[in-house]
């Protein structure tokens, strides 16, 4: 049953790598070896030496001898299985198949050996997995860099929206001084904000605690390495933006926004326990097919208090276009909207904002020059929605823990408003460090419990009428309510709340209106209740 | 125990200077360097050197590195360093390894995680194991499954370290949680194997619970199933047997071959009921036709072979299954396949084994088979042996055999013949039929050997008139007209054929080639005693039926001489079946006339080689006995010849029997023989009760686990001193010869009244052998001893030396002293065995082999036979020509001696000697071998025991 090593000789008995599996001594394992080739025969149909203690099983490869050497009662159909893959590895791995070139890639040879054979069983792998195994691409170590990144960013961000108010208030308060005079342009401003910045530094990050970063702040403060990164990345943000002002600062907030959007979606995916290839497909959807794509979204930003009352609400809308060929850049867009209180609207600095506010046109100012083409979305509109109170929340949650004897008792249940239907909702509930996952009394929908950030995870893929509220329960060793807090919602829908929408597409030269498809959504940017 | 080694790497340009090269790269940024660098670390370490200011380096600059093949590289590193001091403590800064690997155990990525946890697998350091524990549990229930599998392997490897159990109590039931939840095949597998080896009643708890589903389970799991049953039912009695081979049969059914096998080698060892046997063997038959690897349907059949000894009466019921195997192009799996049927005839089968067989030999006329005359010839041979154990058989197939008198491959005739004349000695009922048959096929035979055996069995056999007057006019038709050459062409032959002289004239060069002489005809030199002699001249000869006459014609001369004898026997015959006497003289006197001929021919000029002295004599000898017959003579020709025939054939099978009787009594037990308990394991006898252990036995012999039983007294006698009595340091070693290596055990003991500093022993060696490791310094106190140990490597079987001396300084002479030691000699003996081999076999090595090592016969020993067993007892070689042969007293003798190395080189002997008018012994043995090792300190070691007398 067991294969004692993976060994690679020369034919005239030169050990040139040798993987051993179980424990054997060297002077055996050398002698071993060294017997061999005086065991083979030459002319002999069969690749199986026996001796009196082991079985060899070979094959030559040009010069040399692939060999495993097994204990006699071994099984030959499990073992030449095994020498197959391997004969197929060697060559993957050692391009030149002779002594000299078999030495320089002994240490490759011997990790793949390790993936094919472990601890003398053998594994059911292939030669491409083998291969994936031995590069060690991790697609979830990407993830955790990109989430450090990512941090690292919005902290950036958080930064800059302080400097800018801090400097606001400065202006008002040098306005009130100097009786009005103020004519300084706005990036001037911001750059001033950020040198002084830089000299407050990290006090400001880690001072300015913000919302569901919190916990993210301190690991990141806590590095100091980070922390130089921090300042040294901050020159070079400007050059990564497309445009100036204000457009470039949402612009980039939404890149994280998406980004971890995409973390949620895996999160989710963990959940439901799906290939990460379905998960690719579900995040970045298939290129689109029609010249002209719009895409309306929406991001919540909800902070709702456990015992009710609403903290934050605070919706962000992007209107983006993307139009494939440069040909379909000289267009209109016709938009309507539904009249929401608290919405405002901001355009793009080269939209022509008098066609947009008399007739919701969305249209260049220079008509000559076309939109933008190309895979990139283009935002041509942000607004925002502000002050809607709480009966307008999508989805509310309330968390009841109550201890009872040595256990805490948590009821969770959920109410969800007619408005919308919610995908693949999320609700991450955070629980005291346990060795064992909590037990769930009674749930509608499905959890998982993550041990290694300790949450548990209850989703529910579809909320639609037919089940607009549902609860769970579980039981915990005791535990202080506050541990359960804040939840952390996420969810997707396809209407939005501002329900804008593009109506129709006019061209500003001759020719049929080009075909084009919208996409409408609204996504949780940051839903928690705290 | 020492210490395991689990990756060797070639390496041969190295040295300690490296060490600070190293160093620096390690410290260095850059990736690449610090791989590489990694790496020649490893090597080092491999071959030997320590390195012990290196960890350091490696946990301040390594440990942080955030490549993975620097972290892959670094798990090697650390499997291969010494994590224990000399009194077997974990080395304290082993603790700094600990934060790094949690740090890996928590990686993001999961190859990491996953290779970090196969390295715990082999750390086995219980402190540096015990802070990580919660972070292994951890990954149990990581969603991606190669961290999974290697998690589990890595619990169990944990929990199996003497007190594993207390790092993870609950360990068994975490995985048996995990078992019970997990999908991944390979993960299942370990998780699996893990309750096998640590909690086997969890293990067979939820085999059982999952009996329904045992044959949906994949492959990997169903093999470590079969495990567990295997193990599980060792114990004997077991009530519940019944369950388990209902899943054994369950999964014989399994789509995966290697489960299948496994299963039916498992159902074996749990029951010895027929019907289980039978199960098993025939799962091995499916498996031989539907494997179409040869390595596979060998092991098949070894193991079918196993069956068969310990199960006949089963196995008989399968012989058709098994024959079927023939079908394979392979030549070994065939031999194999009809050694394996021929020891499985039963009166019942034979009939139906030997038609299948008579089948195959059918099939090979076809001729597409490549190698078809030597598959012939192992047919033949079956046959042959079939039909001496059941005569009956023989009618059937000789006749059609006989069809292969005139084959092309020599081999298979000559056994093709061989088989007539025993099948027509044994089954007299048959002979009528096969004389008529063998003198209408004579004209088709071609080789000069199996010629003289048809004449002879012609001569022989060829008893009623007809039969006699038709033999004796086949051969004068296969002679054709005499003479053999006419005056005229003589002048014209010997012409052409003088400048082919140079190339046939050597006798031991025997040239092959045949020369087309002046009429068409070919001459080829060959001496007639040869096995194979002519061999090659027969496709050439094909046209010409007249083969007798071709064959003299190319100078066959002894051939010669069996045709006149045969003649002189059939003519005798003649005489007395014959009423007519006129007949018969005229019958006699054509066979004078042909008889001088051939002797005119050989001594003519015509032929390149004149007739040799002994066929001379012998057709001289036929001629003056046709010419004046006598009663004696006629009996000795017509009689005794058949009585020595009859009288070989006898002892052959006398042999046999007694060879099957000594073969049968080994298997009995000795009433004094030990009794083996089974709870009191000991290694000297293994009995049938541990036969089921064997699959761990055999595991643990592999590895080479087991220490030899030392045979104290023997130890002793083997102790050599190394130096004197009365120099400062004594020291004498023990030798222990294992297989692969030598042990030296030394002991030192310091004489003087000094403390020796820097004591060393250094050893030298010459001949094919190689230190595995220096020894390191010690340093001795006054009047203490110390035991050193030394690996040396054997890698041939070849005389070899060691040399060493003793280095030690002492504090107030301050140069080094040295000690020389007595050479420490190893004997070739310790490393061959007896063997036996086939004759054809031991032929074939003997022309094949390369290395000669004569050596002349010089003893004090006066009798042949004596001289024998003193060579076969000082050599530990096998005598392959049989005792009968070497009967009697003749004043000479022959004999062929056999023995095979540990390394499977094959050592032949041959020794030739004759008795001188002074009553001394003269002669040679030669000795051969495919390397020049074994017939050097082969020939070296004879020359020194051949004298004798001591």
């Amino acid at each position: 049953m067991v294969v004692l090593a993976a060994s690679i000789i020369s034919k005239s008995g030169k050990a040139l790598v040798s993987r051993q599996f179980v424990d054997m001594s060297r002077i055996r394992i050398e002698g071993l070896l060294a017997a061999f080739p005086k065991l083979v025969g030459t002319g002999k149909q069969h690749t199986y030496v026996k001796t009196e203690n082991v079985r060899y099983v070979y094959q030559p490869i040009e010069g040399l001898y692939l060999l495993l050497i097994t204990n006699k009662q071994s099984n030959i159909l499990e073992d030449l299985d095994t020498l197959r893959l391997l004969s197929k590895l060697v060559p993957e791995y050692s391009p030149s198949l002779d002594e000299e070139g078999v030495c320089k890639t002994a240490f490759k040879l011997i990790f793949a050996f390790d993936e094919a054979i472990s601890l003398g069983n053998k594994e059911n792998v292939t030669v491409q997995q083998v291969k994936q195994y031995c590069e060690m691409e991790s697609h979830e170590e990407k993830a955790h860099k990109l989430m450090m990144q990512s941090k690292i960013n919005e902290t950036k961000d958080v930064m800059k929206k302080k400097a800018s108010e801090l400097d606001k208030m400065r202006m008002e308060r040098g306005k009130l001084d100097k009786g009005g005079y103020s004519s300084i342009s706005g990036p001037r401003v911001i750059e001033k904000a950020f040198n002084d910045m830089s000299i407050t530094g990290t006090g400001f990050g880690s001072g300015s605690g913000l919302g569901g970063l919190s916990t993210d702040m301190d690991s990141f403060s806590s590095k100091p390495k980070g922390a130089s990164n921090f300042s040294e990345g901050r020159p070079s943000a400007p050059a990564t933006a497309p445009g100036k002002g204000l457009g470039m600062k949402l612009g980039k907030t939404q890149k994280t926004n998406q980004f971890l959007e995409s973390l949620k979606a895996e999160g989710e995916v963990i959940l439901e326990d799906v290939q990460p290839s379905s998960v690719q497909s579900r995040v970045s959807p298939l290129p689109p097919s029609d010249p002209i794509t719009v895409t309306i979204e929406e991001k919540l930003n909800v902070l709702v208090k456990r015992d009710g009352g609403v903290n934050n609400f605070d919706v962000q809308g992007t209107l983006a276009l993307q139009i494939l060929n440069d040909a379909d850049g000289f267009i209109q867009l016709q938009i309507e909207d539904q009249d929401v209180p608290g919405l405002s609207f901001k355009t793009h600095p080269n939209i022509n904002k008098d066609l947009f506010n008399s007739q919701q046109v969305v249209g260049a100012k220079d008509p000559n020059r076309p939109f933008p083409s190309g895979q990139n979305e283009t935002p041509l509109v942000k607004w925002r929605i502000q002050g809607m109170d709480e009966s307008s929340l999508p989805l509310s949650v309330n968390c009841w823990p109550s201890v009872s004897g040595s256990e805490t008792y948590v009821n969770i249940e959920y109410e969800a408003a007619e408005m919308f239907d919610l995908h693949n909702v999320v609700i991450s509930i955070p629980l005291p460090a346990l060795r064992d996952a909590p037990s769930v009394r009674q749930i509608d929908g499905e959890w998982k419990y993550d041990s290694r950030n300790s949450v548990l995870e209850w989703s529910i893929i579809l909320i639609d009428q037919s089940n607009r509220s549902g609860s769970m329960e579980f039981v915990v060793p005791p535990a202080d309510p506050s541990t359960f807090f804040p939840i952390s919602i996420g969810f997707s829908a396809s209407s939005t709340f501002s329900d804008l929408k593009v109506t129709g597409i006019r061209p500003l030269k001759d020719g049929n209106p080009p075909k084009y498809s919208q996409r409408a959504r609204l996504v949780t940017a940051n839903y928690q209740v705290v | 125990m020492e210490k395991p080694s689990t990756l060797l790497v070639h390496f041969d340009k190295g040295s300690a200077a490296m060490a600070s090269e190293i160093k620096a790269d390690l410290e260095g940024s850059d990736v690449a360097a610090k791989v590489d660098a990694m790496k020649r670390a490893v090597m080092l370490l491999l071959n030997g050197e320590t390195l012990p200011q290196l960890f350091i380096t490696v946990v301040r600059y390594v440990l942080p590195s955030e490549d993975h093949t620097v972290q892959k590289l670094l798990l090697l590193y650390l499997e291969i360093i010494d994590k224990r001091d000399a009194a077997g403590r974990v080395l304290p800064e082993m603790i700094l390894i600990c934060q790094n690997l949690r740090n890996n155990l928590q990686h993001p990525n999961e190859y990491i995680r996953g290779v970090t946890l196969r390295f715990l697998c082999r750390l086995s350091e219980p402190e540096v194991l015990e802070p990580l524990v919660p972070s292994i549990l951890e990954n149990l229930e990581h969603r991606h499954h190669f961290i999974r599998r290697h998690a589990l392997s890595a619990i169990s490897a944990i929990y199996r370290l003497p007190h594993g159990d207390q790092l993870i109590p609950d360990a068994p039931e975490l995985v048996e949680r995990a078992l019970a939840s997990e999908q991944d095949a390979s993960a299942r597998r370990n998780a699996f194997l893990m309750l096998c080896a640590c909690a086997q009643e969890r293990a067979v708890a939820y085999l059982l619970s999952n009996v329904d589903r045992v044959a949906e389970w994949p492959d990997l799991l169903q093999m470590a199933a079969v495990d567990l049953i295997r193990k599980v039912c060792r114990s004997p009695n077991r009530a519940d047997k019944g369950r388990y081979i209902k899943i054994i049969i369950s999964l014989l059914s399994s789509p995966s071959t290697a489960v299948v096998y496994e299963c039916a080698g498992a159902l074996v060892s749990l029951s010895s009921a027929p019907t289980a046997v039978r199960a098993a063997a025939n799962t091995y038959c499916e498996l031989l036709s539907s494997q179409s690897d040869n390595n596979v349907k060998l092991i098949i059949l070894d193991r079918l072979n196993e069956l068969r000894t310990s199960h006949r009466d089963v196995m008989v019921d399968v012989v058709m299954d098994v024959l079927r195997a023939l079908t394979s192009p392979n030549l070994d799996v065939k031999r194999k396949v009809l050694d394996l049927v021929l020891d499985l005839l039963t009166p019942r089968n034979v009939e139906e084994v030997v038609l299948n067989l008579k089948k195959e030999v059918v099939k090979t006329q076809a001729g597409e088979l490549e190698k078809g005359g030597e598959y012939r010839q192992m047919l033949v041979q079956a046959i042959h042996a079939c039909a001496v154990e059941y005569s009956e058989v023989a009618g059937s197939v000789v006749h059609l055999l006989m069809d292969f008198l005139g084959d092309t491959n020599v081999a298979a005739a000559v056994d093709v013949v061989l088989f007539v004349r025993e099948i027509i000695e044994t089954n007299p009922k048959l002979r009528v039929s096969m004389i008529q048959r063998l003198i209408d096929t004579f004209y088709q035979i071609r080789a000069s050997r199996v010629c003289s055996c048809a004449l002879w069995i012609l001569g022989e056999y060829s008893l009623s008139l007809s039969e006699v007057e038709s033999a004796l006019s086949t051969i004068k038709q296969c002679l054709g007209d005499l003479p053999f050459y006419t005056v005229s062409e003589e002048g014209e032959a010997t012409d052409s054929a003088k400048p082919a002289q140079p190339v046939v004239n050597s006798v031991t060069v025997s040239s092959r080639r045949p020369v087309v002489l002046a009429d068409g005809t070919y001459a080829t030199q060959s001496a007639a005693t040869e096995a194979i002699s002519t061999a090659s001249v027969a496709p050439g000869l094909l046209s010409s039926t007249l083969n007798l006459r071709s064959l003299i014609l190319s100078g066959d001369f002894f051939l010669a001489a069996v045709i006149a004898c045969t003649l002189t026997k059939l003519v005798l015959r003649l005489e007395e079946v014959q009423p007519s006497k006129v007949e018969t003289n005229k019958v006699c006197t054509g066979a004078l006339l042909i008889m001088t001929s051939i002797l005119q021919l050989g001594q003519s000029s015509y032929l390149p080689q004149p007739i040799d002295n002994d066929s001379y004599d012998r057709i001289v000898l036929c001629v003056r006995l046709l010419c004046n017959t006598g009663d004696d003579v006629r009996k000795i020709w017509l009689q005794s010849c058949r009585q020595s025939f009859a009288k070989m054939l006898a002892e052959k099978q006398f042999r046999e029997t007694e060879e099957m009787k000594a073969k049968a009594q080994v298997s009995h037990a000795q009433p004094d023989d030990l009794i083996d308990f089974y709870h009191l394991k000991s290694r000297r006898g293994m009995s049938q009760l541990e036969l089921e252990d064997e699959v761990q036995d055999d595991l643990k012999a592999a590895t080479g686990g087991f220490t030899k039983d030392a045979d104290d007294a023997n130890r002793l006698n083997r102790i050599l001193q190394l130096t004197g009595f009365s120099d400062p340091v004594y020291a004498e070693a023990y030798v222990t010869v294992h297989h692969y290596d030598i042990v030296l055990d030394v002991t030192v003991i310091n004489r003087t009244k000094e403390t020796l500093q820097n004591m060393c022993l250094e050893l030298a060696t010459m001949g094919d052998l190689k230190l595995v490791d220096r020894p390191q310094n010690y340093t001795l106190a006054p009047a203490s001893s110390k035991q050193i140990r030394a690996n040396i490597k054997v890698s041939s079987t070849e005389t070899g030396v060691i040399f060493g001396n003793i280095v030690y300084e002492t504090s107030n002479v301050m140069e080094r002293s040295v000690i020389v030691l007595n050479d420490i000699h190893i004997d070739i003996m310790d490393y061959i065995s007896p063997a036996t081999c086939a004759d054809v076999t031991f032929r074939n090595m003997w022309a094949e082999f390369e290395w000669e090592n004569k050596v002349a016969v010089n003893t004090v020993i006066q009798t042949e036979k004596e001289f024998l067993d003193h060579i076969i007892k000082s050599t530990n070689m096998k005598c392959l020509t049989p005792p009968s042969a070497l009967d009697g007293e003749c004043g000479f003798l022959a004999a062929n001696l056999y023995a095979k190395s540990v390394f499977g080189e094959d050592a032949l002997v041959n020794i030739s000697i004759e008795k001188q008018f002074d009553g001394k012994l003269s002669g040679y043995i030669r000795i051969r071998s495919k390397t020049q090792g074994i017939a050097l300190s082969l020939g070296d070691k004879i020359t020194l025991k051949q004298k004798g007398g001591s």
